[in-house]
Parts: structure tokens; C-alpha cells; sequence
């Protein structure tokens, strides 16, 4: 197993300086500070509650209301935890909200037909056939089952591991559990996920 | 190094998957495995998943995003802006003299063309709300 390079959100003490830097310009009335913030985590935010929530219309409306908060919090904001811990703590908790609320729903339904919900695709000489598009629908369908089938503080845990590689301590921040709790949590959630996915190898 | 399923410390195999290992422990885990038939599968399985999940792309996040979000925060700020201070947006801030420091809190911010007309139109509604709401007292300046 190779070291995996850290995206964005796992970040070191230097970023974390940085991004505390720009709330606090932010807080002194330098709203580029704002634009900088939100180039950086637009993407992993909405990512992040797309996989949530599994929805992208609800996820970037879910994102809207996650950085209005931030720059509404702008005057109050101390930096007194990583900004990541407090951005994906907005998220988390919406996202978790959203959850509650629409249970019994079918939160995958798309709004409207016409595919925008679908993945971007790579541009590509090598277009897939008809079969290999299909499989990988499959595949995709199948992966999305299996994280709808967590229970949700397993499937905001597990998200955050794998896709914005934090560390417990950061997670268990996020959740407000202990780091015991989130290597459970982890572990559970793994568990189902070997038991349903492990096959795909 | 003992087996870290008979041990109960499986995260340390979550971890090897995941490639947060530091490089020591990471050559200690991976020589286990070699020799742990149930680490090995664990290992296996646990890879699998691993891949899985990296296939999984979200959508690319729609164009008008930052647009819709830089209203709706131009919005807020008009309102709040004429909850607090009611005139300040329209008020370009005079020339003071040298030496003399005014508080940040009394500052006014210069208003560009756009604000000060979004300023307007939001005391045009709020004039006609409170018109609408308590007639008898509404200041018709306000």
C-alpha cells in the first residue's frame, strides 16, 4: 500500500493558519477572503453532501445555506478549532437534518430528467460501449446502495475518511463524539460495506 | 507483531488499506499479511471496498453556483445593512482631515452604483410594507 496524497480538506497546520488567516480577514471586512474560502472548498462541500444526501439539486442547495452561514458567522467567527472542523460541521449537520426529514422518502429521485444528475464524464478518446457504460452504472448503483444503507453518522463518518481524508480526531470533532466512537462507527460501517461491496474486486 | 484481529486493533488493518500508515508500521502490517491467512482476506476485502468508493465520481458542481450564492448573500447584507444602518450604504464617506482617526464602527463603506440602487429598492419595499402593516404611523420617508 502506497501513502495516499492529502486533498484539500486534511489538512496540515500551515493550511489550517491559513484558512483561520482568511476568516479573520473576512471578520475585518476583506470579502475576497470569502472567494478564496470558497474556490477551495466549494467543490469537496458539495461533493461531500452529494454523497450525503445523494441528490445533487439538494446538495448544492444544502452548500448554499453551509457557506451563507460561514459568512454570516463571519463577525463572531473565532478560530478556536480547524476551519475544515467547523465547515463540515455546518455540512454534517444539515446533511443529517435533511436526512431525519426526508426519511421514507426516496431522496435519490432526480428533480428532472434530463441526466444532469449523472456524473460528469472524463473526456476520452476511448469512448465505453453501450456494456461497459451499463456495468459501471451498475457498479456506481451498487456502491450508492450500500452507502444509502448506512445509518447516517456511519455514512458522515466513512465519507469523510475516505473521500476527505480526516483524521478520527478531526471526524469526531465534526460528529462531537469521541475518537473511540468514530473508529467504531468506522468499523461498522467498513464491516457492511466489505460484506456488500467486497465482491467488486 | 501480534495479529490485530486476535488483538482487537483492526483499524491498524483500516488504516494499512486506507495508506495512512506511517512507512515502519506500514512494512510491519504488510509482513503480517503475508504470513496471516485471516489478516490477508481481511486486507483483501476491506481493498476492494477501498477501490470501490474511489470509483465513485460526484457530479460537477453547476456553473451558476457561486452566482446564486453571491445573490442571496447581497441580499442579506442589503437587509441587514438597512437594520442597522439605515442611511449608511448611500453615504459616501467624506474626506477628514490629516491625523484625525475616526473609529472603524463609524465608518461608512463607499457604495457602488449597484448597492446603492439595491439599497433604494429595498427601502422602496420596506417602505411599503410598513405601509401596509401599521398605515396610520408609516413615515413616508422611510
Amino acid at each position: 500500500m502506497t501513502e495516499r496524497v492529502k486533498p484539500v480538506v486534511g489538512v496540515g497546520t500551515a493550511a489550517l493558519d491559513y484558512d483561520a488567516e482568511l476568516m479573520l480577514r473576512l471578520k475585518q471586512g476583506d470579502c475576497a477572503s470569502f472567494g478564496v474560502l470558497l474556490d477551495k472548498y466549494r467543490s469537496p462541500v458539495i461533493h461531500f453532501l452529494y454523497r450525503m444526501v445523494q441528490n445533487q439539486a439538494v446538495a448544492e442547495e444544502l452548500a448554499q445555506e453551509v457557506f451563507l452561514r460561514v459568512y454570516r458567522s463571519r463577525s463572531t467567527y473565532e478560530p478556536t478549532a480547524r476551519f475544515t472542523t467547523w465547515l463540515f460541521r455546518i455540512a454534517t449537520h444539515l446533511a443529517l437534518n435533511t436526512l431525519r426529514d426526508s426519511r421514507g422518502e426516496k431522496t435519490r429521485e432526480y428533480l428532472d430528467d434530463d441526466g444532469a444528475e449523472l456524473p460528469a464524464r472524463q473526456i476520452s478518446d476511448r469512448r465505453p460501449t453501450i456494456e461497459q457504460h451499463m456495468l459501471h452504472e451498475a457498479r456506481l448503483e451498487e456502491i450508492r446502495g450500500a452507502i444509502t444503507a448506512l445509518p447516517a453518522k456511519q455514512r458522515a463518518a466513512v465519507l469523510m475518511h475516505k473521500y476527505e481524508e480526516m483524521e478520527y480526531s478531526q471526524i469526531a470533532r465534526v460528529l462531537n463524539c469521541s475518537e473511540s466512537a468514530v473508529k467504531s462507527l468506522l468499523f461498522r460501517a467498513y464491516e457492511t460495506l466489505r460484506a456488500r461491496l467486497a465482491h467488486m474486486a | 507483531m501480534r495479529c490485530p484481529i486476535e488483538t482487537r486493533e483492526q483499524e491498524l488493518l483500516l488504516e494499512y488499506c486506507s495508506g495512512t500508515l506511517d512507512r515502519e508500521r506500514a512494512a510491519h502490517v504488510r509482513e503480517h499479511i503475508g504470513t496471516c491467512r485471516v489478516c490477508g482476506e481481511f486486507t483483501a476485502r476491506q481493498a476492494a471496498v477501498w477501490r470501490a468508493l474511489e470509483g465513485w465520481d460526484a457530479p460537477a458542481v453547476s456553473p451558476g453556483f457561486d452566482q446564486r450564492l453571491y445573490a442571496r448573500i447581497g441580499k442579506e447584507v442589503s437587509w441587514w445593512d438597512l437594520a442597522l444602518r439605515p442611511l449608511g450604504v448611500l453615504v459616501e464617506r467624506s474626506p477628514r482631515p490629516a491625523g484625525v482617526r475616526v473609529p472603524e464602527s463609524a465608518q461608512v463603506d463607499v457604495a457602488s452604483p449597484d448597492q446603492v440602487e439595491r439599497a433604494l429598492d429595498d427601502m422602496e419595499m420596506l417602505r411599503e410594507f410598513n405601509g401596509m402593516v401599521r398605515p396610520d404611523t408609516a413615515d413616508p420617508k422611510m
